[in-house]
């Protein structure tokens, strides 16, 4: 009696482990194999490799090219996603806008619910340089200078598939901390009011530290995300154009892998990102010390 | 308590159980419904193509219900996605065992490519032991098929790339098709100090039009065993300066296109020149239907101006037939063969020449009722071409292939240089023999 007890709670948990083993660990280890090993997913050959994907790896100029890329993103994304998701939030849940925040609310959050796909079509209108929105707004206020062909120039393309991504995901972010700040105890506001505390002081001594742990949360969601970004780059510059001034290095693994046939390099590719995005993810939990209390 | 937990626990390991089955079911259907021919049941076949696009998506669903039609038992299962994500699917789907009865190929490395995964089937009997058949298609087309003496594929449409200019425009100042670079480039000029900002244009976004840019401009410079050898995997060096040159010839080129070609596709900057906003655009005879759509544009064409300093062919066509294919695993083989034969029959040939507008590999499709202004005398051009080159990505490794297409963007959008971009190319082909066979 008392042992079978004890192996209900092992079954309930028996399927998501065996999920996660087939589909998250195990295709992990393999690709660990993979990575040694000469794949064309063609004609179904492998030979091993060696040392020789990791060698390319660190000899390959635009691997380098690709994480500046990554890093461009995560840097972008932490000052606006984080950064500016905050000051949205603490300003929605001001006393003055409770009346029309919902409505901003909604507002900020749709694009979140949009497919990539779809925002990836209509920016690539918004970017077109004769026609698209944009240059046609910068022509129509004076700035013809500021034109440029956003995507297909060197200098700004990485710049403007990055500005897509902040304007859908700035909502989510802003939405977590909006559930964060509303759980902060009303009475602490209350008494920094009566101590005469102003707007700015109070975001800064109260809002600030109690949600603390959703900075992390969120911080720890767009740096992985930033370096795992794919979409974006692969439909707006056609997979990192011009030449690879904005490729990503996910773009980077799937171009090696579906279109050179090269997928033992490709899963030298991924490695290296799984290798970043768990270094970042631990840094970030021992800095933050989640769970440990204020 | 306990009897409820050990309830739910045997309720989900069931479910996991159906979960399981239902991801093996998925892989056994196929060759399950393969077993169609007895009767009463229905037998389908997967044709898969690179066609979602008007007006080739009409045809190719006119086809799939005319089939059904004359066929009685038989099921097309239908599915097509465009270009780009055709060729990283195809590839996926041969390597797998998900590979379609009937699918679409481009000539060449790309068929070739898929060959040496031993799933495509050696058509070299169909063509035997139907003479009669054989003797409607094109037969200098069947050569981008063939490997190892064996064909493996069934041509279907027909192209070549050329230059297309406003004859209107040209007319107005007196212009003349060029026929030698230095030529071609005095015209730009003329064009560029006439009030035409860009004299041509190409959508650079698209790497693969950058790709038939370089494809021909290396055949012209290049002598044809030079080439050969360079464009063969594991032996191609790219060592000739000839190729450095080519390269230097595009950044030329490139810069009459206009600081917007990189953030533009093909289609947009094609609709440009039907437009009559741009005098001159490298297009392919495939694109002559959507020409036809503007009834007051009047058009005509002349073949790549040579380099003085060419070793190539100055008379050679760039372009490469596209054909269907057909699965080694397939269970329907006499079908899947009645099928592909039904796409090319004279009769779906002349009307796709007629609902299209583009040329297909069955001689007498295309008569002047059915076909846009220019296409016999494309016909002609191409069946007595000297020599006919594939597309870039189709002549050489696709790795190889994209250190061209992509440094040749990158030299348009003027952030990397010649000199830079052919060391790239170098490098990728010094891998070959270490990363393939």
């Amino acid at each position: 009696m008392r042992t079978r007890r004890t192996i209900a709670p092992y079954l309930f948990v028996l399927p998501c482990v065996l999920m996660l083993a087939v589909f998250v660990y195990m295709p992990l280890i393999q690709n660990f194999f993979y990575s040694f090993q000469n794949v064309s997913l063609l004609s179904g050959k492998s030979s091993f490799a060696g040392f020789d994907n990791y060698r390319t790896l660190f000899s390959d100029p635009v691997v380098g090219k690709a994480l500046i890329n990554n890093v461009k993103y995560a840097v972008i994304s932490l000052i606006f996603q984080v950064g500016f998701g905050l000051v949205l939030a603490a300003i929605l849940e001001e006393e003055f806008l409770r009346k029309v925040s919902t409505v901003f609310r909604t507002i900020f959050f749709i694009p979140v619910i949009i497919s990539i796909t779809v925002i990836c079509l209509l920016f690539s209108f918004v970017y077109d340089p004769t026609e698209g929105l944009l240059n046609m707004f910068l022509h129509s206020v004076g700035l013809d200078a500021w034109a440029k062909p956003w995507l297909g120039s060197g200098d700004t393309a990485i710049y403007a598939v990055i500005a897509v991504s902040q304007w859908q995901s700035i909502g989510y972010c802003m939405m977590l901390f909006i559930v964060a700040i509303q759980k902060i105890p009303r009475d602490l506001y209350e008494a920094a009011k009566i101590d005469g505390a102003g707007r700015v002081k109070i975001f800064f001594s109260i809002t600030l530290p109690q949600v603390k742990e959703m900075i992390f949360v969120n911080s720890l969601l767009t740096i992985t995300g930033a370096f795992m970004v794919f979409n974006e780059p692969f439909i707006l510059t056609k997979g990192g154009g011009p030449g690879t001034s904005s490729i990503t290095i996910a773009v980077l693994m799937y171009q090696n892998g579906f279109v050179k046939d090269s997928m033992g390099y490709a899963a030298t590719i991924s490695l290296l990102i799984f290798v970043i995005t768990a270094v970042l993810a631990l840094i970030q939990t021992l800095s933050f010390r989640t769970g440990k209390g204020d | 308590m306990y009897r409820m937990g050990r309830r739910l626990g045997l309720l989900m390991l069931a479910g996991l159980l159906v979960v399981m089955t239902a991801c093996n079911s998925n892989n056994s259907t196929p060759s399950a419904n393969g077993n169609g021919d007895a009767k009463g049941k229905t037998t389908t076949l997967k044709f898969f193509h690179r066609w979602p696009n008007e007006p080739r998506n009409s045809y190719f669903n006119y086809i799939k219900e005319e089939f059904e039609k004359q066929n009685p038992g038989v099921k097309i299962e239908m599915e097509s996605v465009l270009n780009d994500s055709y060729k990283e699917k195809i590839k996926v789907l041969v390597s797998s065992g998900e590979i379609p009865d009937v699918f679409s190929s481009w000539s060449d490395s790309f068929a070739e490519s898929l060959v040496s995964s031993g799933r495509v089937e050696d058509l070299t009997s169909m063509y035997k032991s139907d003479p009669n058949w054989t003797k409607t298609l094109v037969q200098n087309q069947m050569k981008s098929f063939t490997f190892d003496d064996k064909i493996y594929g069934v041509p279907f449409t027909m192209d070549g790339k050329v230059f297309f200019y406003n004859k209107k425009i040209f007319n107005k100042l007196g212009l003349e098709k060029p026929k030698t670079w230095d030529e071609f480039i005095a015209l730009l000029d003329k064009l560029k100090a006439s009030g035409y900002d860009t004299p041509i244009i190409e959508g650079l976004q698209d790497s693969w039009a950058v790709g038939h840019y370089l494809g021909t401009m290396n055949q012209r410079m290049m002598s044809p065993e030079v080439l050969a050898t360079d464009y063969a995997g594991g032996t191609g060096k790219f060592t000739d300066p000839g190729y450095l040159q080519v390269l230097k010839y595009w950044q030329k080129l490139s810069s009459y296109m206009g600081p917007n070609a990189t953030s533009v596709n093909h289609e947009a900057t094609r609709n440009m020149f039907i437009a009559g906003k741009v005098p001159i655009h490298y297009l392919q005879f495939a694109e002559l239907g959507y020409l036809k759509d503007k009834p007051d544009l009047e058009f005509d064409y002349f073949n790549f101006p040579q380099f003085s300093e060419g070793k190539g062919n100055a008379e050679g066509l760039t372009g490469a037939p596209e054909g269907f294919m057909i699965s080694k695993e397939t269970a329907n083989k006499a079908l899947a063969e009645k099928f592909v034969k039904f796409i090319v029959s004279p009769e779906n040939a002349a009307k796709f020449q007629h609902d299209v507008g583009s040329m297909t590999t069955v001689i007498g499709a295309a008569t002047k009722e059915n076909s846009p202004p220019g296409t016999l005398e494309a016909i002609k051009l191409i069946q007595n071409a000297a020599e006919t080159t594939p597309w870039l990505d189709n002549a050489m490794d696709a790795s190889v292939a994209d250190a061209y297409m992509r440094g040749g963007q990158a030299i348009a959008a003027g952030i990397e240089t010649p000199e830079n971009v052919i060391k790239e190319v170098q490098d990728a082909a010094a891998k070959l023999p270490a990363v393939k066979k």
